[in-house]
């Protein structure tokens, strides 16, 4: 278990790749160079049949400003990494769908919000990941976070990490979105205790604050 | 005249209370099945008091919840979340064959790198679609996936049936011994009534039809088993029942029950079908016992929509008669449950409304090869409200008389009063005064048109005598609240928290609730809206126990007797002379080390049953798409003393939102022939998301009775006012949800025809 292949100069490369086009030779060559012999074999069989990747890379990944070296199969999604093999592990993005359908998995990349269910942690390489855990200092609250709390943004609460990191990015873009904006950029995100109609009050609170501090 | 194998409508107790004694409606299960039934219980109307409510400070006020922030930032642990030394993943293989003998080969799995054990679950026989017949731990879930495809599954087949067609059809493979087709109750004598019907001047009949719902809680059902071997274990469940879990987990693990801890610390979605450990739990405790190793194992989404409960679906067929004046002469109906090798869950109808001259022929259920029906909030009322609320509907438009009017002329007398209040401040919150076309839908060319409906609920929610709490002071004057109870989201930490704080005159972050754990006080388990009304008396009962224990101890200090003191915030004082008062760590500080514990049980004077609830809908129908966009929702609701108006109001409008989802988007849709169940994931399955969500209001009655419960009946009415809606709209009545836009269309269609 430890075909330790480095990935480091893959750093530019663009996240072109799902999990199921890595199984196909097809995928399997866009990576090349990646994950080195195992992939580069499979590539030349230039067959269309699923192809089994044994092994581990090493990976060094930038999560919430810190490096984090994991060890995990070529196949493990950014979500199956932060959660299983991070120290401390990072489990407040939630496994509910695991084919990005539900959005409780979201993460940003390079501040972007993304499935991290459908986003391979080779595909983090070179790339700022933020969690849920790294969205404010330790001990504090963005305003998000606290006109969640005050405006009873989450039952359960097992949807809320990942709705918080949808909206957290479209106010990251324009503090002053519309309550059709918000909707739209949760509408990725499911949750079935029916918070909704508060998550959108939290919402629209927080662009107020941040517009009064004077955020951009 | 009307059946009820449910004791549901025994409006009175079974003989006069004994001395002392009252008798109470409280919720149980009765088969799997929450019933209200008739409980004998002391009269104790003494002890502690909710009291005025205009004084209360932080109960019924609106309180942030306490795990807000943990929820927000990802710290709040869920089951799922746990994660431990040298913890192992686990999945399950599923049945692909409805019914079969399946045999299968674990050996191919076992020799996979990373796989640690494989265990067979079942006996080798097969009846229901996704049974779990295997599962597999490894070193990370993949491993483990890798592990379920590599087990060799060798079905011996056998005749199927999924669908309820199937199964009552003739000579149909039999899904179980008892009979494809169960009688559950049935009334032969309907003469009567059937006289009655040819003579009433309108009449309305129909066959209305209900899908199988999802409860697709977003937390899968699952566990993490903490057993490394010796005699002691913690289960980290995503359970409604806390205490569920012990007795059946030590059962696999070889251990007492007194040797296994259940945790729940937080848990994602409960809507009624997570109560024991399942066979996934089971699973996961003959794993670790094999392994002594700690087990995650936790449904992938695929299982938990195959192999983890559901809501019942069914056909109602119904046969009404009604007079010139709006009265309903004649009443008839048989329902058919579809809960699968379960039997469903029904409620007799015509549900809340008068039954003098009412039939209830028949109640039965088809049994399928599918996974068996569990509860699901208000279990059997959503689907009774659904046909029932069309029928008065259809009723009403049909003798040209006002909703509210006929709804009015058909309620029970007592129930009259409380729901035209309900119903009249639904119509005023929607703008119904204002509402061009009341009686008839819009008939104009409009390509958009608008329509209001209404529909009412009933639920009980009463509590029972389950649970204990304790109440600790210590000597920094720092308070904690224990109980074993878990918290679904409903905000039950916080008004643990809160009825403490209130009743000691504390600020609330000086209170420490501590839940979710069997080590802590037994409670009940969350099913029927029992929660509130049985622990929220407990809570405040150990909190008033633990006042006047104090006050004890501080009152030589202040020269007097504990009595005359009484708490005012952050202090302790002779109510009779305000200047003798002492700090609340001061007086605290008198407790010695070991401060204080004092003990709380059920206060039947503290809960209340019986509740209402009306809401209606503004919904707009596109007669050129079909598409429904539901404008507006309004709920009234009483439930007796409110713990927490935000929560409440979070979990009324919650339950508007699942009954949107039901009514527009939920169905389990499976291929009779190929037996394959297809659209077990959330692409194909679609529950209400962001873009769905309409205006909502939510209004709570001023109610003076104690604390109910009413979850439930915040999901009972929202998908019928919304059918009633897109009538009024346009005139489409759709007798079978979910009501999509190709159904819409139909209708609009055949209206066309004529």
């Amino acid at each position: 278990m430890s075909d330790a292949t480095s990935p480091h100069d893959a750093a530019s490369r663009e996240p072109s790749l799902s999990r199921r086009a890595f199984f196909k030779g097809a995928g399997v060559v866009a990576a090349g160079g990646l994950v080195g012999e195992a992939v580069q074999a499979a590539a030349r069989s230039a067959s269309l049949e699923p192809v089994r990747l044994e092994g581990t890379v090493e990976l060094e990944l930038d999560i919430n400003g810190a490096r984090q070296k994991v060890a995990v199969e070529p196949r493990t999604t950014l979500l199956n990494t932060l959660r299983n093999h991070c120290t401390p592990p990072l489990t407040g993005a939630k496994l509910v769908c695991d084919r990005g359908s539900c959005g409780a998995c979201t993460v940003h990349l390079d501040g972007k919000p993304v499935y991290s269910c459908m986003t391979l942690a080779v595909d983090a390489v070179g790339r700022k990941v933020t969690t849920i855990e790294g969205l404010a200092p330790a001990g504090e609250l963005t305003e998000l976070q606290s006109a969640f709390c005050a405006h009873d943004g989450s039952m359960c609460g097992f949807c809320t990490p990942g709705f918080v990191m949808s909206i957290s990015a479209c106010l990251e873009r324009n503090p002053a979105a519309s309550l059709d904006e918000i909707q739209r950029s949760c509408s990725g995100n499911l949750c079935r205790c029916g918070t909704y109609p508060q998550v959108f009050e939290a919402a629209l609170a927080a662009g107020r604050k941040l517009r009064a501090k004077g955020g951009k | 005249m009307a059946l009820d194998p449910i004791r549901l409508q025994d409006e009175k107790p079974p003989r006069p209370a004994a001395p002392g004694k009252k008798w109470l409606r409280v919720t149980k299960a009765v088969n799997g099945i929450d019933t209200e039934v008739w409980e004998e219980v002391a009269d104790d109307t003494g002890g502690p008091q909710w009291g005025a409510r205009e004084s209360m400070r932080l109960v019924s006020r609106e309180v942030p919840r306490v795990d807000g922030p943990d929820k927000v930032t990802g710290r709040a642990t869920f089951s799922h979340d746990v994660r431990l030394p040298g913890m192992v993943y686990a999945r399950v293989l599923r049945s692909r064959v409805p019914a079969a003998k399946v045999k299968l080969d674990l050996e191919p799995a076992r020799k996979l790198p990373g796989v640690l054990a494989v265990v067979e679950l079942g006996e080798g026989e097969v009846r229901w679609l996704g049974r779990p017949i295997a599962a597999v731990a490894a070193t990370t879930p993949e491993l483990a996936e890798d592990g379920v495809r590599a087990i060799v599954v060798s079905y011996e087949e056998q005749g199927f049936a999924v669908t309820p067609e199937k199964a009552a059809a003739e000579n149909a493979p039999k899904v179980n011994s008892r009979g494809n087709v169960r009688v559950l109750s049935k009334n032969t004598d309907t003469s009567e009534i059937d006289a009655a019907l040819a003579q009433a001047p309108v009449r309305v009949k129909g066959t209305w039809k209900i899908p199988v719902q999802h409860h697709a809680s977003l937390e899968s059902h699952g566990v993490v088993v903490d057993y490394r071997g010796g005699d002691e274990a913690t289960v980290y469940a995503s359970t409604q029942g806390t205490f569920t879990i012990p007795g059946d987990a030590a059962g696999r693990l070889g251990l007492k029950p007194n040797q296994v801890t259940a945790v729940v610390e937080h848990m994602g979605g409960g809507f009624g079908s997570k109560f024991g450990m399942g066979i996934e739990g089971e699973a996961a405790c003959l794993l670790a016992k094999e392994l002594k190793r700690p087990v995650h194992l936790m449904l992938d989404r695929s299982s938990e929509f195959h192999a983890a409960g559901n809501r019942s679906g069914g056909e109602h067929e119904i046969e009404a008669g009604v007079g010139k004046d709006g009265r309903i002469l004649a009443f008839k109906a048989r329902v058919t449950r579809h809960g699968g090798v379960g039997q469903g869950s029904g409620h007799p109808l015509p549900y809340i409304y008068a039954r003098d001259n009412a039939v209830f022929v028949e109640d039965r259920c088809i049994h399928t090869n599918m996974d068996s029906s569990r509860a699901m909030r208000g279990p059997g009322h959503p689907q009774a409200s659904f046909s029932m609320e069309g029928v008065m509907d259809e009723c009403a438009y049909a003798v040209g008389m006002d909703l509210l009017e006929f709804r009015r002329i058909n309620l029970p007398e007592g129930k009259r009063e409380l729901y035209m209040r309900q119903l009249e401040r639904c119509a005023e919150l929607i703008g119904w005064k204002a509402h061009p076309h009341k009686s008839a839908p819009d008939r104009s060319d409009a390509e958009v048109k608008v329509g209001i409906g209404f529909a009412i609920a009933r639920w009980g929610g009463g509590g029972n005598g389950q649970c204990k709490v304790e109440v600790r002071i210590a000597q920094d004057g720092s308070v904690e609240v224990l109980s074993g109870t878990q918290d679904l989201g409903t905000g039950t930490r916080t008004y643990c928290a809160t009825i403490v704080a209130e009743e000691l005159g504390l600020e609330l972050e000086a209170v420490r609730a501590r839940i979710g754990r069997s080590t802590f006080g037994s409670a009940n388990a969350s099913g029927g809206s029992t929660t509130a009304p049985s622990l929220a008396p407990s809570v405040k009962h150990a909190a008033h126990n633990a006042r006047v224990a104090l006050f004890e101890k501080v009152a030589p200090l202040l020269g007097a007797t504990a009595s005359e003191l009484e708490v005012r915030p952050g202090e302790i004082r002779v109510a009779a002379s305000p200047s003798k008062r002492i700090a609340w760590k001061d007086a605290c500080a008198a407790l010695g080390p070991n401060g204080l514990s004092a003990q709380g049980e059920w206060q039947a004077h503290l809960a209340g049953n019986d509740i209402g609830g009306a809401q209606a809908a503004k919904v707009s129908v596109d007669t050129l798409t079909g598409e429904v966009k539901v404008l507006e929702m309004v709920a009234v609701q009483d439930c007796g003393l409110v713990l927490n108006l935000m929560a409440a109001k979070s979990q009324l409008q919650g339950g508007m939102v699942q009954a949107l989802s039901y009514g527009l988007f939920e169905e389990r849709v499976v291929d009779p022939d190929l037996g394959l169940f297809l659209n077990a994931n959330f692409e194909d399955y679609k529950i209400a998301g962001a873009a769905d969500i309409p205006a909502m209001k939510a209004v709570f009655e001023d109610d003076p009775r104690g604390v109910i419960g009413m979850s439930e009946a915040a999901i009972i009415p929202g998908h019928s006012a919304i059918a009633n809606a897109i009538h009024n709209a346009c005139g489409v009545r759709l007798r079978e949800m979910p009501m999509t836009a190709d159904k819409i269309l139909m209708g609009l269609a055949a209206l066309k025809k004529g």
